[in-house]
């Protein structure tokens, strides 16, 4: 029975207020051509301009509705809508809806937590790889990995620091490094006013 | 690259993708410098996981030399880069070759990369193993599920999960590391470098691993039964999804074994008082869906725990939690309404929810809850509501109303002022009107009181639609229904305004609609002044409008005449009834398509079913019924999944398909296939000369389904014969049997009046074929009832794997099958009709009968009603079909015609259910007195 997949996330969608994408994953399970265990049973487009109509029916659907959940062309969404663009989460009708609520509020809280100035759409795309692992740590294949905001952004790494660049480069001679000690403890001294 | 072009999209983070062939080549550099810069390879990393998130795609050499690039990667020690670099692995993966060549180094990350590193690792390996290479990982994704890090056992987990359907033998090996996982209670390692988040462990492991030894042991019941024993009762399962998962493990275990349920019944009032909402609600829609197959095994007071629970969720704050109750509630409430009336006041609340989707939800509900008491009040709420709300939630109104018109046909006045009221002032698009026309189609078809004022309006309505395709059924309806109104004449103007009014489509419609007046037998003064007009009409400039014009008078004229072509001229101008469309449609093409005298011989129609006006509607509301109560529980049936997909691809685009179900497709086939046995039939030679098919009854199962030999039995009668047809599945997968017969004997072979006339029996029925014996009987014209005992004789012969031929010197072996008697009834002459007023036909038949039974089985109510209704296959009237769970009396209206000549005949039982069993009195009513006595009296 399909209920009983752990696959009961069928998609992850990042949509801006026009029905753009932002973010998109449509979960298949894996190794599908010889798939005799699992029937998808996801009943989402599968090419790309089907996809993209769905979308773009799906925002015009919950745009400035409010209401959290419905049911989308026999589809269980929940979503929601921020100043600029949607997060929706996408299952199947016979999931347990607040299972499918608790992986969606995962996403969101921990999002959240690594965006320090909150969701819109010009903090996702700056942080995109962010929001990748974010996404990625939640959810798996369409199984929910985890359901804990912090664990999830605790696992998302910030990018790497820039680091031959920083280095002190002593080649370029004591003036050079002095004039950069200089500025630093300007810069020290300015922020301890 | 130069750091100048870099910098140039460094911009463009923000808005738009970059190019997708400038990404490439980046990427192409920079992955391939030395020393790896981690931070730009991170950002460049992160925009090729954006272009392919948007749908951007790459050949496969293109994504091949990329993830090439990419493995290069993994010799930077940077955790921060390597969660990327997987990621980028597994979008990759899907398009390129040779992703086997990373297996090595992720590996080595599965083995000695740090904790954080770890899972994610692990995860890729869905993507890079095949089935020749899974069981390479089987020792490092051993140890890792058994980690003490719960991310990292997770991760072990859903990935074996993942790889089930190529090595699910090397998976099989780990069921007691999955086993454990569900007891060891994991927690995260204080991890003094992160101080940023706390980790907090939801110990969602447990459901990880439960999923995964579901998918082992699905087939093994004993051991899902251990499982639920191991982790039901006592509090080690500490992860809400994780006990929801085992809810739905119960569910699946006693869906396909219904006598667990009662032994898990304690487990059940436990998990309906658990503080997840989640387990509640899992539990809830269990035992509801439970309830709805096998009512009987369910307790009431459980099932009034589970309800009372639902109701307590409408009442939380959170949406989803009110949603989900509200849905199973609103499957409920198409089955059983008088149950779910008790969350009325909960419901009546959420009608001004501020969510849509709930407070259409609640009304839905409201409508079918409805009794005859509060209908009009309710009514009067959403008449005030609904011109608010968009259009697709008033098309789920107007669909839940129009059930309601089937249910309540007494309250049809505030039903029909309703739909009149939407129709007239309400906004929206052709969808939206059209069901609102439908909807009264129905009450008018259905609730023949209701006629005159429905005809009035909808005329009023035609004066300003701009819609052609309403019209043109409004147009249909008013000249179908018209002409026997009190005043004829006053359609007549509407329809003719339409003809000077509108375009040429309309205007044939209107033609015919006219045309039909002209026999009006209310008002025969209206034929002159059709006439006129039509002849008027006659000048049209549209072909289609003058031929329709000219023939419609032609008709008029002839049946005028008094000639004795005058009733056929009646019947072309009125039809009484219509072809069975499914079988008129695959005659006609069969015909087109067999052409052996290029068309000289002109197609018979004679063979096809006809239906008159009466039958239809009966079959109509049986199907409307029938959806009522089957179609709206697809969830919870095993099989249906497919069939519910099938469905909703014909209702696409409607927001909610269970509020309102898509004809049930098993039911239709069910049809088709009634019509193809009959069209088999009547196609063979032996059968030619016994006249025209009277009736075939239902398919009847005459074996257990798993049986080895499956037998279903259909009557067919005819005038003076009846035919047994006995179609045998041959469930077997190495035998073939050759000249099967079926054998019938009477029960009383001495009082048979039937004469057996001959057998047609089946050559060879080879392994998972299907074919049919047929059987035929002369008989008297009048009823004959008999029962038959069967047996079906046959040689087995073993068949060669080869050739799946006999071997040729088996002789094989004369056998024998018994089968389940066949009851040839009083009902199968019957056929279902529809009336509109059944009291007063009752009273007004004159043959009455009576007769008293005693049912002493402990069955309820309703299985007692359902078998009545298809022993004497007629419809039932009134909604009288549905038994009102908490009462101990019910009244039964059934309906049909003899099929042999079409006298009418009526029934009204009255069922009494005490404690010694269930006491049934039934008084038929009939024009003839034989078929009236021998229905009666052969009940059951």
């Amino acid at each position: 029975m399909s209920q009983l997949s752990l696959y009961s996330v069928h998609a992850v969608l990042l949509l801006d207020s026009q029905g753009n994408r932002i973010y998109t994953k449509y979960y298949n399970p894996p190794h599908d051509e010889n798939n005799t265990i699992f029937t998808n049973d996801s009943n989402l487009p599968k090419t790309l301009k089907k996809q993209i109509e769905f979308e773009k029916s799906l925002v015009k659907k919950t745009h400035k509705q409010d209401s959290e959940i419905l049911i989308f062309e026999n589809n269980l969404v929940i979503y929601k809508e921020y100043l600029d663009l949607t997060i929706y989460l996408i299952g199947s009708l016979d999931e347990n809806e607040i299972i499918l609520q608790q992986a969606f509020a995962a996403i969101r809280d921990s999002l959240d937590l690594i965006l320090e100035s909150g969701i819109d759409k010009k903090n996702i795309q700056e942080h995109y790889d962010m929001v990748l692992l974010i996404i990625d740590e939640t959810i798996d294949n369409g199984i929910i990995l985890e359901t804990d905001s912090a664990t999830i952004a605790s696992r998302a790494t910030k990018p790497p620091a820039n680091e031959p660049q920083l280095t002190l480069d002593l080649d370029k001679g004591l003036m050079s490094a002095w004039g950069f000690a200089k500025n630093k403890l300007q810069e020290r001294l300015q922020q301890g006013l | 690259m130069s750091t100048r072009t870099y910098k140039k999209f460094e911009a463009s983070d923000s808005g738009d993708i970059p190019d997708k062939m400038t990404i490439y080549q980046d990427c192409m550099n920079q992955f391939n410098e030395s020393p790896v810069n981690s931070k730009r390879c991170r950002t460049l990393l992160s925009r090729l996981l954006r272009l392919l998130a948007n749908g951007e795609t790459f050949t496969e050499s293109e994504a091949t030399a990329l993830f090439f690039s990419v493995s290069k990667l993994f010799q930077h020690q940077n955790d921060s880069l390597r969660q990327l670099v997987y990621l980028a692995i597994k979008e990759l993966s899907k398009i390129s070759q040779d992703v086997l060549m990373a297996t090595s180094s992720i590996m080595k990350d599965v083995q000695n990369g740090s904790d954080l590193i770890k899972p994610n690792a692990i995860r890729s390996l869905t993507v890079v193993l095949d089935e020749t290479t899974a069981f390479s990982a089987e020792r490092l994704l051993k140890s890792a599920m058994v980690s003490k890090h719960p991310t990292i056992s997770s991760a072990a987990i859903a990935t074996c999960y993942n790889l089930l359907p190529v090595s699910e033998q090397t998976i099989k090996r780990f069921s007691n590391e999955a086993q454990e996982a569900i007891v060891d209670l994991k927690y995260f390692p204080q991890d003094p470098s992160n101080t940023e988040f706390y980790p907090n462990s939801t110990f969602i492991t447990q459901y990880h691993a439960l999923g995964l030894i579901y998918e082992l042991k699905k087939n093994d019941k004993m051991a899902l039964l251990k499982l639920v024993n191991q982790f039901a009762g006592n509090n080690s399962i500490k992860s809400q999804i994780a006990k929801v998962q085992l809810v739905k493990i119960v569910s699946e275990l006693v869906n396909k074994d219904p006598q667990l349920f009662t032994q898990f019944q304690p487990l059940f009032n436990n998990w309906l008082g658990n503080k997840f909402e989640s387990i509640q609600l899992e539990t809830a829609k269990l035992i509801t869906n439970f309830h709805a197959t096998h009512p009987r095994l369910v307790a009431p007071q459980l099932f009034s725990i589970a309800i009372a629970t639902l109701q307590n969720l409408l009442s939380v704050p959170r949406v989803a939690t009110r949603f989900s109750a509200l849905r199973i509630l609103n499957r409920l409430s198409m089955v059983t309404p008088d149950h779910v009336a008790v969350c009325n006041p909960e419901l009546e609340s959420l009608i001004n929810d501020s969510n849509r989707n709930i407070s259409t939800y609640a009304i839905t509900i409201l409508l079918k809850t409805g009794t005859a008491k509060n209908i009009s009040s309710l009514i009067s709420t959403i008449t005030k509501f609904i011109h608010e709300v968009s259009d697709d939630f008033k098309i789920i109104i107007i669909d839940a109303v129009r059930t309601l018109s089937l249910n309540f046909p007494q309250e049809w006045k505030s039903i029909l002022n309703f739909l009149i009221d939407v129709l007239k002032n309400g906004e929206g698009g052709f969808k939206f009107k059209n069901n609102i026309v439908e909807a009264i189609i129905d009450v008018v078809a259905f609730v023949p009181q209701s006629k005159e004022m429905a005809l009035e309006n909808l005329c009023d309505f035609i004066e300003d639609c701009e819609f052609n395709e309403i019209l043109v059924r409004v147009l249909h309806l008013l000249g179908k229904e018209g002409p026997t109104a009190s005043n004829p004449s006053l359609y007549v103007r509407h329809i003719y305004n339409r003809v000077v009014l509108e375009n040429s489509i309309i205007r044939s419609a209107s033609v015919i609609a006219l045309s039909k007046f002209a026999i009006s037998k209310n008002d025969t003064s209206l034929r002159e002044s059709i006439v006129s007009l039509l002849k008027r009409i006659a000048n049209d400039k549209d072909d289609e409008v003058r031929d329709r014009a000219t023939i419609a008078l032609k008709f008029i004229d002839t049946s005028t005449a008094n000639e004795p072509t005058s009733s056929l001229a009646d019947e072309l101008i009125h039809p009484t009834s219509a072809y069975d469309l499914a079988s008129l449609e695959s005659k006609l093409s069969s015909y087109l398509s067999e052409n052996n005298d290029s068309f000289k011989t002109p197609f018979d129609v004679t063979n096809i079913r006809k239906y008159s006006d009466d039958e239809l509607k009966a079959i109509n509301l049986k199907r409307k019924q029938e959806q009522l109560q089957k179609g709206t529980f697809e969830n919870g049936m095993e099989s249906s999944p497919k069939m519910a997909k099938k469905s909703d691809n014909k209702y696409g685009k409607r927001i909610d398909s269970d509020t309102y179900s898509s004809p049930n497709i098993d039911e239709q086939q069910q049809e088709l296939l009634d019509t193809k046995y009959s069209d088999e039939l009547l196609s063979m030679a032996e059968f030619q000369n016994f006249g025209k098919l009277v009736n075939s009854s239902k398919i009847v199962a005459l074996t257990e389904p798993e049986a080895e030999f499956v037998v279903r039995g259909i009557k067919h009668i005819f005038k003076d014969h009846v035919v047994f047809q006995f179609n045998i599945t041959n469930t077997l997968t190495d035998v073939a049997l050759d000249n099967v017969v079926v054998s019938c004997n009477p029960e009383e072979p001495e009082e048979s009046q039937l004469q057996e006339l001959f057998i047609i029996p089946i050559e060879r029925l080879l392994p998972s074929a299907e074919a049919s014996c047929y059987i035929a009987y002369s008989k008297t014209e009048d009823v004959v009832t008999e029962s038959f005992l069967n047996t079906i004789t046959f040689t087995t012969k073993e068949l060669d794997p080869q050739t799946n031929e006999p071997f040729e010197a088996d002789e094989g072996f004369q056998d024998e099958y018994e089968i389940d008697t066949l009851y040839l009834s009083t009902g199968d002459y019957i056929k279902s009709s529809f009336i509109g007023n059944f009291t007063a036909t009752f009273d007004e038949l004159p043959n009455e009968e009576v007769a008293v039974y005693n049912i002493q089985e402990s069955i309820t109510l309703q299985e007692v009603v359902d078998k009545l209704i298809t022993s004497t296959s007629c419809l039932p009237l009134e909604n009288t079909q549905f038994v009102h769970s908490d009462t101990n009396s019910h009244i039964l209206k059934l309906f049909g015609k003899s099929a042999l000549n079409g006298s009418k005949v009526a029934l009204v039982i009255k069922l009494i259910k005490s404690s010694k069993g269930i006491a049934l009195k039934a008084q038929g009513k009939a024009e003839n007195a034989t078929l009236c006595s021998d229905l009666v009296n052969n009940l059951i």
